[in-house]
Order: structure tokens, then C-alpha cells, then sequence
């Protein structure tokens, strides 16, 4: 018989809260009720999250009125001192039976691996769930967390911004709770200004409509769409096309409650600007959305989404226009300031601004990048001689945009590489020049792509590795999650950048090179080249790792991978990926292999390294050994044809070794390894260890997690 | 609505919400925040209630008066209450509508903005406050002053008067601006831009205002150490102002700027904690048991 259930509605009203926390705190807001509910004994359907600036909202489907009983068996004493010779209880028995509200004779006797023992089996009635849920409730506003807290009032709660009210539901009853000096209540709050008065909410099912009707769009994803659609629209009226960046249409998400789009102007002169600098001065600060031609080319208009009805849309349209005007003109008068000086003219100015502390000016940065440039051009066979000048050049002007008046802007400094591209351009620099200065700092983000022009490889390649290099030596290592010096975003922009353009690129004499290029280091946290080498090597295959995670490939493989040789980035990428699918289309067979391979691996590792590989054909003299080293040679044949020239064939060298598979076995099966007589055992863990060797050619068997294995 | 008529208005706002309504602190600032009725008076226990005008000077937002939006020396509205009180955002709105700014004729939004000082050892969480897109308040929780924890926690709210005037009264420009309705902002306060810009940018002895910086940083030092936060206080002001002065000039390094604004950081943190223990000493005198509406 189904139990009455009821929906549960909980809202936390608070003054706005940061457009980029709103969604990480109602996924944890789910997991915290879903927990919550299912630790209480609480079934309960389907949760929906709702979110805006200023509420994060939860509705739970038909949770059960009542917690499920608790049935539960307490262990008591051994029955030997529970029951007396003639089988009545002694008071041990009764005391332990008293204490959970039960007679003796309601005492079992069960058999355990310590002997028989007296169990009580206690049954914990379930509670009405309108006692239990403002618990819960109570639980999953203090479990949230937030990139930042505060403190306010006379409180020492912490929140992500002060809550100023409660709404708890279950069907029509409101759930009792308390928090930050607040209790719960049936009333929400509408919009700011547009809805009167509070809002009282009579059941859960309502609440949606209710907060519509009191201009608040709750549901996030609709209010999304809307606003993608409304923009759209906007723009389309104005005889443009609204470009909807992703970000910042999330973003004004949690900025509004009730979005109307209205389009503004700006005066077309403004259009001399660089694209870039026009919309980050419109999107970053007053989070409008750029207005482009068919062409992609940009319009002086720009679509601001209000928080709001239509009333007033003219004057909030002129108070907008107001206020980017002064914005780009500050923006031109920065363009017309810097143009007096060429890009490459600012070069030496470089010389005055510190890179790191200790680490000498930028100038000296760029020094280096041209250095590390050079040797990456001649140490990459795709690099032509065009590309290598290219580069150098564009690693010479790399950070001369670093003190011009735009970049000095803080709501512009995001925008270096690619005002410097753009002024390298107006000095009379080549595209290819300009578009690797542009592309320097790529990938900013995880979202975003690698370079894609060869310079733009070089230079971002020379530029990151320098970075890590002059960190790491001077000890700035990233602890825990603080990573200020964005290292982190370095080394997984280089094992990107390295995998997207294909390139085999040893990287301990890439790192070796970056360090011995830094000048002499005398930081207080200083640490040696080797160290450092060794950190920085440690950190990039870390990045590789999170990076094939990404491409579905296992944990154990990734470390079974890695701990084989790792030749190059790139090496160890498509070993892991061809050996991610040879597993994925036949796991028993990959398996099987494994298993083989970790018999061999198992016996041979240990005396390895004493005995050698030294294998004595002669002595080779039982039939079974002798059959496992003809496998042996016609598996290494075939492996090296596959892994031989630029582009190996790691699936054809495991279908190599899987083909001696069953000759291991069946020598395992039939051959007693550890010979007494010394020189038969040490040749054979000589053939084993070969066997091995080809192995961890492809990876370390020993690595590998079989499932139902202990 | 004239500036004057602004500020006016505002005064009589706050002083119904409970408000003091204090004068100007007489020692250049470069915000509200720096003037002792905010930065000292946010310390501690004791609760407090205030709102004044103070006029504030950013040396490099010199531009000889000519660019319509920048000044060298402008005003700040600036209302502190400690403890925060529950409706403080309410209020905030509030005033701004007894400016004549229908919320519903127009777009007012809180956008996340939190706040720093490092020379102020101070933070805070807060919002820009706008109007139809523009920044017209801070609004901001102090958490943490002169590197001392805030309980209770006082709250701010900034004005920038001269940015709500123009929109008000819809000029373009700060000289267009009626101070009261016979004198312009620009008859009042141009020429004093103009001179002062040269001065700022051009004229001021960076000698002599680095060795005023280490005079002022020791009499500092020497007279908190005395048990005397308060004129200590005015010495640490003093710095700052150099400091901004000197940075005007174009006379810090990269390199120097941290280690000066390290300096004014550690003057105004240990004027800190000698102010709190100061008014533990005179057992709070602000602790009254009147009722006040505090949160919790």
C-alpha cells in the first residue's frame, strides 16, 4: 500500500547572491535534501532546483509523511551467559532486555563466528516526517559551501550572502526550522520593486505561478531561454544579430529575476576600437551583449537585458547608453595614447616592469621566450623556417601590450595577447605575428581551445614552460587548491597545446632547457634545478592524467601507462587512448592478457634487476620454454613493426603480445620456474624478464585493476 | 535636485533611521571609509550609527579638470550602521527613492562587488549598487578592519553624489552640474582641479613628500606606542595621502608600491588594535542598554 506522501518546498531568500554560485549551491542543495531525506528514512520522488539572485529554492516530489520504521538487531551477551543451565534467562539477559524495552523471552539466540550470542531485535517507530525535515533542512544550510562566506548582524553564521527568509513546506503545513536568527514561515518574497508585500505560499505546487505572478521567473532554465530568446529578438528588431555568449548569458541569469531586453546605441566612431576591447568594455563591467552583422562585424548597438517589466524602458535604456559612452571613450583615449607608440618600440620600457620578484623584468622574460622559441623550432620537425622567424618575433613583442594604457585597465588586463595582436598589426607586423601574440595565453580556460597557427604553438609552448620553470625554481608550487601563479592552467595548456598539434617533444630536456635559461636564482624558497625538473615533470604528467580522464580512460590504465616509459606527451596519449579501446571492445580478452602478463611480471620483477636480461639459447631446453621463446621473438617482431616510424600502431603491438598469451600459460602451467638447478632458473626468469620488458613497452601490467580481483 | 538639496535629503533619511550625523574628517582621505567615524568606529562592539559628507582625494584622478567624469577631489555620502540591521538593503532603496527615483521607471539592481583595502588591512563583501546601468553605491559587510575581525558586523553604503547629481539633473558633464541653484559645481570647483591637477601631477617635491612619508610613518609609530591611537591615526591618514601623492608623481617602482602599501597597512592595524583596546579600557561607553534593533 502506497504511503500518503507530500511535496516539500524550501526556499532560502537572500540579499542577491553572486551570479556564479547560484547553481554549484542548488546541485549541493539537491544532494544535501536527497542524503538528508534517505538518512531519515524518508522516501521521496524527482527533486527540481530553482535559482535567481535572490533565492535558492528546492521542490522535493512526494516525500513520505512518515520515516519507515527502524527494524534493528542489537547484539547482547554470549548465550552461554544469557541462559543458565536449565535454559532460563540469567539477569544479564534481563538487564540487556530491559534496557531496549523488551521481555527475555523475546531475546534470540543466534550463532556467530564467536559462538552463539542473544540478539534484541528493536524496532525504532518512524516519526511524523514534519519533525524530522526541519532537521534536515536546518543541516543542509549550514552544510553549503561557497568560494567565499560572510558574516553579518551581530551573527556568527556565515553564508554566502545574509538570508533574510525561510519558506518551508511540506504540502500545506510550513516545517518548522531555524537558522541565522530566522524561522520559517509560508511567505516568499516577488520581485524587488514590481510585487507588493510578501507572498504567501498555501502548498508547494503553487509556488512557480505564485512567484510569477509576483514578476519572479523562478525556473532558472526558463528564465534562461527567455532570455536568449528576448535578446534574440531584440536584436533581430534593431536589424543585427545579439552574439549570446554562453558565460555571460548564465551569467545575467543570475542577475535578474524577471528579464526584459532593450537595445542601446553607442556612436559608431567608437567602432575604430578593436572588436575585443568594444565587447569586454560592454560585456565584463555592464554585461551587455555585443549586436553583430550577417558578417560578424559589429554594430554600435548592444542588448541589455533589465531586471524588470517594460515600464521605464526608455529611461533604463538612456541611463545604459550613459554609461558605456564615458567607458569606450576611455577605451579610445587609451588607443590613441598607446598608438603613439609602435609595439616594438615599447620594448625596452619592458626592462622597468618586474615579472616575478627575482626573476628579472619582463624584458628579461622575453629574452628567454626567444631562446626557447629557437629550440623549439629546431627541435620540432613540423616547424618550417617561415614559422620559426614568425615566432621569434612574435615572442620578442609578446608582452610589449603589458604597459600599455588599455592593459593597465583592470577591466581590460584580461585582453593581453590580443590588444597586443591587434596593435602589432596597426604597427606594420605580419598576420602570422600578430595572430601568435594573440594566441599566447591559450588555452584560458579549460572550455577554451589551444593554439591552432604554428607560431602561436611556439610562443604559448615557450611562454608556459618559462612560466612553470621560474615558478617551480623559486618554489612557488601550487599548495592545495591555491594556485595564484595559475600553474596549473599553464601545464594543462602545454600538454594541450602538445597533443592538439601532434608534436613529440621529450619533456625532461624541455624542462631541463626552460630552467637552465632562467638567470641565477636566489630566492629564500629556492629550490635546485633537479628538484625543480623533477616537480615540473611530476605536474605536467599530472595535467596528461586529468586530460585522458576527460577522454574516459581509467584510472588504473592511465597509471599502468605512465609508469611504463613515457617517451613524449604524446606517446603516452595514444598508447593510453589505443589501449582504452582494445580493453572497451573485449575486456575478458584484455584481461586474459593482463593476467598472463602479470604472472610473468610477478615472478621475474624481483630478481630482474640482479640477473639481467642475459638469456642463454643453449640452455634453453624444455620444450615449453622453448616454445615461449619463439613466442617471445615473433611477438617482439611484431611489436616492432607496429611501434616503428612517427606514427605507432599501439593496438597492432597488443594484438603482438596478446598472441603469446596462452604460450605463457600453458609454460606456467607446465614449467616449474624456480628450478632447483641455478642456471635453468636463471635463465628462465631471464626469458620471463624479456617478456616483461616487451610489455612495459606498452604499460605496466602490475597497474592494472581487474575487477573481483582483491 | 541640486547636490545640496542631495545631501540634504539624505541627511534627513538617515538621521529618522537612527543616524548621527556627523561632519567631514579634516585630514585628506581618498574615501569615506579612511575618515575615523568609519574605520575606527567600525571596530569593536560598541554599535554605531552615522552618515556624513566627506570630501575625498585621489591625487592620480587628477585631469585638470577637464575630463567630464574624473576629479582629483569629489565627494563621498557615507552611512555606517553597526550592527547590520535586517532592512539595511530596504533602506538603502528607500533613499534613493526619496531622491525622486520611481524603482519602477527605472532599473536598480545589486551587482556583486566585493571590496578591499590592502592599505586598510580591510575587506568586505558587498554590491555595486546600479541605476539603469550605472553605479550609483557601494554597498558593503565589513569583515575584517585594520586586519581585525568586525562583531558585530557594520555595514556601509557609499554614494557617489556627483554621479547620482549628474544623472538627476541629466548633465554630461561635472562642471554642468548646480551645486545649489544659483553656483555650478564647475564656478565652485574647476579652478581648484586646474591647480591642484598641476600639482598633483607636475609640481609636488617628491623629495620632500618621501621624507614627510618616513616623518609621518615614525610620529605614527611613536604615538600609538604612547597609548594615543587616535592622533596616531592622523599620521597613518598623512601617509596615505603621501603616498597617493607620490604614485601621482609617477614616483613608485613596481616593487616599492607593495612594500609602502605594506607599511601603511601595518601603521593602520596596529593603530587598530591600540583604538579597540582603548575603548575596552573605557568599558565600551557606546554599550548602552538602550533597545536597539539588532539581528540575533
Amino acid at each position: 500500500m502506497a504511503e500518503p506522501t507530500a511535496d516539500l518546498l524550501f526556499e532560502i531568500g537572500v540579499e542577491e547572491i553572486p551570479a556564479p554560485a547560484v547553481l554549484p549551491a542548488l546541485a549541493q542543495l539537491e544532494r544535501l535534501l536527497r542524503d538528508g531525506l534517505a538518512e531519515a528514512r524518508l522516501t521521496c520522488g524527482e527533486i527540481c532546483t530553482y535559482g535567481t539572485p535572490r533565492r535558492l529554492a528546492v521542490v522535493v516530489s512526494d516525500v513520505a509523511l512518515r520515516q519507515e520504521d527502524l527494524a534493528e538487531e542489537v547484539k547482547g551477551p554470549p548465550a552461554a551467559a544469557a541462559f543458565d543451565a536449565d535454559g532460563n534467562p540469567t539477569r544479564a539477559a534481563e538487564g540487556f532486555a530491559a534496557g531496549r524495552g523488551l521481555q527475555a523471552a523475546d531475546l534470540e539466540v543466534r550463532e556467530t563466528d564467536r559462538g552463539p550470542y542473544v540478539f534484541a531485535k528493536v524496532t525504532a517507530a518512524g516519526r511524523p516526517a514534519i519533525e524530522v525535515i526541519g532537521s534536515i533542512l536546518e543541516r543542509a544550510v549550514g552544510s553549503l559551501t561557497f568560494p567565499k562566506t560572510m558574516r553579518w548582524g551581530s551573527l556568527d553564521f556565515r553564508f554566502a550572502r545574509p538570508i533574510r527568509w525561510l519558506l518551508a513546506l511540506l504540502g500545506p503545513d510550513v516545517v518548522p526550522m531555524e537558522v541565522a536568527g530566522l524561522h520559517s514561515d509560508r511567505v516568499t518574497w516577488g520581485h524587488r520593486f514590481l510585487s507588493d508585500g510578501p507572498v504567501a505560499i498555501s502548498e508547494p505546487s503553487e509556488y512557480l505561478a505564485k512567484l510569477e505572478e509576483a514578476y519572479v521567473i523562478a525556473d532558472h532554465q526558463r528564465r534562461m531561454s527567455l532570455i536568449e530568446q528576448r535578446a534574440g529578438e531584440a536584436a533581430r528588431e534593431a536589424g543585427g544579430r545579439a552574439r549570446l555568449d554562453p558565460d555571460l548569458v548564465e551569467e545575467v541569469n543570475f542577475m535578474v529575476e524577471y528579464p526584459t531586453a532593450l537595445v542601446g546605441r553607442f556612436d559608431s566612431r567608437y567602432l575604430q576600437l578593436p572588436a575585443d576591447v568594444i565587447v569586454t568594455v560592454m560585456s565584463g563591467h555592464q554585461r551587455y551583449f555585443a549586436v553583430e552583422n550577417p558578417d560578424g562585424s559589429l554594430l554600435p548597438l548592444f542588448v541589455a537585458i533589465r531586471n524588470g517589466d517594460e515600464r521605464g524602458l526608455d529611461t533604463v535604456r538612456k541611463g545604459n547608453e550613459r554609461v558605456i559612452e564615458p567607458r569606450l571613450a576611455d577605451a579610445e583615449f587609451y588607443l590613441v595614447e598607446d598608438m603613439r607608440t609602435r609595439l616594438p618600440d615599447r620594448l625596452d620600457s619592458l626592462q622597468r616592469v618586474t615579472y616575478i620578484e627575482g626573476l628579472g623584468s619582463l624584458y628579461d622574460k622575453t629574452e628567454r621566450l626567444v631562446t626557447i622559441v629557437h629550440w623549439l623550432c629546431s627541435y620540432v620537425q613540423q616547424v618550417e623556417e617561415a614559422d620559426e622567424s614568425h615566432a621569434a618575433r612574435a615572442a620578442r613583442l609578446s608582452k610589449c601590450d603589458l604597459n600599455t594604457n588599455m592593459i593597465g585597465d583592470t577591466k581590460l588586463a584580461k585582453l593581453q595577447g590580443r590588444v597586443g595582436a591587434e596593435y602589432a598589426r596597426r604597427s606594420g607586423e605580419p598576420e602570422e605575428v600578430a595572430l601568435a601574440i594573440a594566441e599566447q595565453y591559450r588555452p584560458t580556460s579549460a572550455a577554451d581551445a589551444p593554439p591552432i597557427t604554428t607560431p602561436g604553438r611556439i610562443v604559448s609552448l615557450a611562454d608556459k614552460i618559462d612560466h612553470l620553470a621560474a615558478c617551480f625554481r623559486i618554489g612557488l608550487r601550487p599548495t592545495g587548491s591555491a594556485d595564484p601563479h595559475a600553474l596549473r592552467r599553464a601545464a594543462q595548456g602545454i600538454v594541450r597545446t602538445i597533443l592538439d598539434a601532434r608534436w613529440r617533444v621529450q619533456l625532461p630536456e624541455f624542462i631541463v632547457l626552460a630552467l637552465r635559461n632562467l638567470p641565477a636564482v636566489a630566492a629564500p624558497k629556492a629550490i635546485t634545478e633537479e628538484e625543480a625538473a623533477a616537480q615540473i615533470h611530476e605536474f605536467l604528467l599530472a595535467r596528461l592524467e586529468a586530460e585522458l580522464e576527460t577522454r574516459g580512460v581509467s584510472y588504473d590504465l592511465t597509471r599502468a601507462v605512465l609508469s611504463a616509459a613515457v617517451p613524449d606527451l604524446l606517446d603516452a596519449y595514444d598508447r593510453a587512448l589505443a589501449l582504452r579501446d582494445v580493453r572497451n571492445s573485449d575486456a575478458e580478452a584484455f584481461e586474459r592478457v593482463i593476467m598472463a602478463a602479470g604472472r610473468t611480471a610477478n615472478i621475474c620483477r624481483g630478481p630482474k634487476t640482479e640477473l639481467g636480461l642475459n638469456l642463454d639459447l643453449e640452455a634453453l631446453a624444455d620444450e615449453y620454454e622453448i616454445a615461449l621463446y619463439v613466442a617471445y621473438v615473433a611477438a617482439r617482431a611484431g611489436l616492432e613493426v607496429a611501434l616503428a616510424g612517427d606514427d605507432p600502431d599501439y593496438q597492432a603491438a597488443w594484438a603482438a603480445l596478446q598472441q603469446m598469451c596462452a604460450t605463457i600459460d600453458t609454460f606456467f602451467e607446465k614449467v616449474m620456474v624456480m628450478a632447483e638447478d641455478d642456471a635453468v632458473r636463471r635463465n628462465r626468469l631471464a626469458l620471463l624478464a624479456n617478456i616483461d620488458d616487451l610489455f612495459l613497452r606498452l604499460l605496466d601490467v602490475q597497474q592494472i585493476v581487474i575487477e573481483g580481483e582483491a | 535636485m541640486t547636490l545640496q538639496d542631495i545631501f540634504a535629503t539624505l541627511d534627513r533619511f538617515w538621521a529618522e533611521q537612527g543616524c548621527l550625523l556627523a561632519e567631514a574628517y579634516e585630514i585628506e582621505v581618498g574615501a569615506g571609509t579612511m575618515a575615523p567615524d568609519t574605520f575606527l568606529r567600525s571596530l569593536g562592539p560598541e554599535p554605531w550609527n552615522v552618515a556624513y559628507v566627506q570630501p575625498c582625494r585621489r591625487p592620480a584622478d587628477s585631469r585638470y579638470g577637464e575630463n567630464p567624469n574624473r576629479l582629483g577631489r569629489y565627494f563621498q555620502y557615507q552611512v555606517i550602521m553597526k550592527p547590520s540591521p535586517q532592512e539595511f538593503q530596504d533602506l538603502a532603496v528607500a533613499s534613493i527613492e526619496k531622491l525622486g527615483i520611481d524603482p519602477l521607471q527605472h532599473d536598480i539592481r545589486f551587482v556583486e562587488d566585493d571590496w578591499e583595502s590592502p592599505t586598510l588591512g580591510a575587506s568586505g563583501v558587498g554590491w555595486e549598487m546600479w541605476l539603469d546601468g550605472m553605479e550609483i553605491c557601494q554597498y558593503t559587510y565589513f569583515q575584517q578592519v585594520g586586519g581585525i575581525q568586525c562583531r558585530p558586523v557594520a555595514v556601509e553604503l557609499t554614494y557617489g553624489p556627483e554621479r547620482l547629481a549628474m544623472y538627476l539633473q541629466g548633465v554630461e558633464d561635472y562642471r554642468e552640474l548646480q551645486w545649489s541653484d544659483k553656483v555650478s559645481y564647475g564656478e565652485l570647483r574647476f579652478e581648484e582641479e586646474r591647480q591642484y591637477s598641476h600639482y598633483n601631477l607636475e609640481i609636488a617635491d617628491i623629495e620632500m613628500l618621501a621624507g614627510m612619508f618616513e616623518m609621518c610613518e615614525a610620529e605614527a609609530m611613536r604615538v600609538n606606542e604612547l597609548g594615543f591611537p587616535l592622533p596616531a591615526y592622523d599620521y597613518v591618514l598623512k601617509c596615505s595621502h603621501l603616498f597617493n601623492l607620490l604614485d601621482a608623481r609617477g614616483a613608485i617602482s613596481v616593487s616599492e608600491r607593495t612594500g609602502m602599501i605594506e607599511r601603511v597597512r601595518n601603521l593602520a592595524s596596529a593603530v587598530a588594535r591600540t583604538h579597540v583596546a582603548r575603548r575596552e579600557e573605557l568599558g565600551f561607553p557606546l554599550m548602552g542598554d538602550e533597545a536597539r534593533t539588532d539581528e540575533g
